[in-house]
């Protein structure tokens, strides 16, 4: 049944990188702009907070495939992308298609930050301020360390999302493992056991994150004992 | 103490919370190295009063002058600077929970330049010798006892060497057991000549410590004097009734 894979394995070591790839990308970007969402989101400034909310509900409301196409499509007329080919794909595709991947992702990152964030009891914001720590600091050395540890979990359900969500970039045309799978299956005239293979490489990979991320957890966990 | 300049000066404060007015009109001034006491029920408006003093509670009417200056309205860079010489006592500690009883007391030190990480070290295992809790060092906050937090917190709080500390009900939280280790650093705190403004429940322990006690009611300074006189002497019938209910 997987005899094909004797051939086609390069295909899918290709398609594997180039997932494993967007998947970086998106995660990085989406933590990025979480957190400067997450900000926005809780500034006093409420202009600020309410562009934040616009945002979140935007991408919270919308099927990703449309973001994703609605974002290549714009982007491809404004930003000229050399079309370099990387790992099967244009550049021009896999690029717009990351960037993508990260706007719809910072949205759920940013909800996860400020659950994270409001979870840590007003007092030590007090406790930094009446030292005379200015609210920059206060945040990010006292309030954020303590928000991450305690949203871990949820930002790793995130991350495994993310690495399903981004076969989505096949429709845009970017050579990710499923798009490679549906080559392949078209090729064969047979779709099922080349899914089966992607689903697996899937697996795979979110396994591999959801342990490192356990990992991590824990080394942050072994700093101090549970705090309520 | 009489001589002395003001150090702080409150001048006709008034707080609300919305429609809930905590404050109405409060004025009194500290002394360097006076100890003053704010005593009162429960919502009458000491936390929120202390609270005030370094602008943790903000947007209120009036003004608080320390050393001259006036809080209320100073820039964010001004008053970081006042707050560094406002020490704060909080009644749940409020320690860093990630970070271990040294970081805790060195990182402001450290992070404001006040000393470099050598000295505010030193300086940090001082203070924990004074809060008799040396060999806590490298515990985190949440292994120790909740006295123990909170003798690291006023560690934390001498850090950064200020002029006057301000204790928002530091025992109120703790078993009664642990209560008097709090009340003895702070006593000898205060022989040392700290100026030191204290929200407590404590009653035998503000009648010892206190040079000048304000009796808060209903968002006023309803009585003020000296322990002596508040203890013992006043005629106002709300400080009786209170006290008659507390002791």
């Amino acid at each position: 049944m997987f005899d094909f894979l004797k051939q086609y394995y390069p295909v899918f070591v290709e398609g594997t990188a180039q997932t494993i790839i967007i998947s970086i990308i998106g995660i990085m970007i989406g933590i990025l702009l979480g957190l400067v969402f997450v900000m926005m989101r809780l500034s006093k400034l409420k202009f600020l907070s309410y562009i934040a909310r616009v945002y979140i509900a935007i991408v919270r409301g919308t099927p990703a495939m449309i973001q994703v196409m609605l974002i290549y499509y714009t982007l491809s007329k404004v930003l000229e992308v050399p079309q370099i080919q990387f790992l099967g794909s244009g550049l021009d595709r896999v690029i717009p298609g990351s960037i993508a991947l990260g706007i719809n992702s910072g949205a759920y990152t940013a909800e996860i930050f400020r659950s994270g964030i409001i979870s840590i009891s007003n007092g030590q914001t007090e406790a930094g301020l009446s030292l005379g720590l200015s609210d920059r600091t206060t945040m990010f050395s006292i309030v954020l360390p303590q928000a991450v540890r305690n949203i871990l979990p949820a930002l790793g359900n995130e991350f495994i999302s993310l690495v399903k969500e981004s076969s989505v970039l096949f429709y845009i045309g970017v050579q990710e493992v499923t798009a490679q799978a549906l080559g392949v299956g078209g090729t064969l005239y047979d779709f099922v056991p080349p899914l089966i293979v992607a689903a697996l490489i899937y697996f795979v990979l979110t396994f591999i994150l959801s342990q490192l991320m356990q990992l991590l957890e824990k080394k942050m966990g072994r700093k101090y004992l549970r705090s309520n | 103490m009489s001589g002395e300049k003001n150090i702080i000066e409150v001048n006709g404060l008034k707080k609300a919370f919305g429609a809930n007015v905590v404050l109405k009109d409060v004025s009194f001034e500290v002394k360097k190295s006076e100890k003053v006491v704010l005593i009162g029920a429960s919502g009458s408006g000491k936390s929120t009063l202390l609270r005030c003093l370094n602008r943790l509670e903000d947007d209120y009417e009036g003004s608080v002058l320390f050393e001259g200056e006036n809080v209320n309205g100073a820039s964010k860079e001004k008053l970081r600077l006042l707050r560094q010489k406002m020490g704060m006592v909080f009644q749940q500690f409020n320690l860093f929970p990630h970070k271990t009883v040294l970081e805790n007391i060195t990182f402001s030190p450290i992070k404001l330049k006040i000393a470099n990480s050598q000295a505010a070290i030193a300086h940090a295992h001082e203070l924990l010798e004074q809060v008799g809790l040396s060999e806590k060092a490298d515990a985190y906050p949440q292994s120790l006892s909740g006295g123990q937090q909170q003798r690291v917190a006023i560690a934390r709080a001498l850090a950064m060497k200020p002029e006057v500390m301000l204790f928002d009900e530091p025992t109120s939280a703790l078993d009664p057991e642990m209560v008097g280790d709090v009340l003895d650093v702070m006593e000898s705190l205060a022989q040392k000549g700290m100026t030191m403004i204290i929200v407590t429940h404590e009653m035998s322990f503000a009648q010892n410590i206190a040079d000048k006690v304000l009796f808060m009611d209903d968002g006023l300074i309803a009585d003020s004097g000296t322990a002596e006189y508040i203890f013992k002497e006043t005629n106002n019938t709300r400080t009786r009734s209170f006290l008659s209910k507390v002791m």
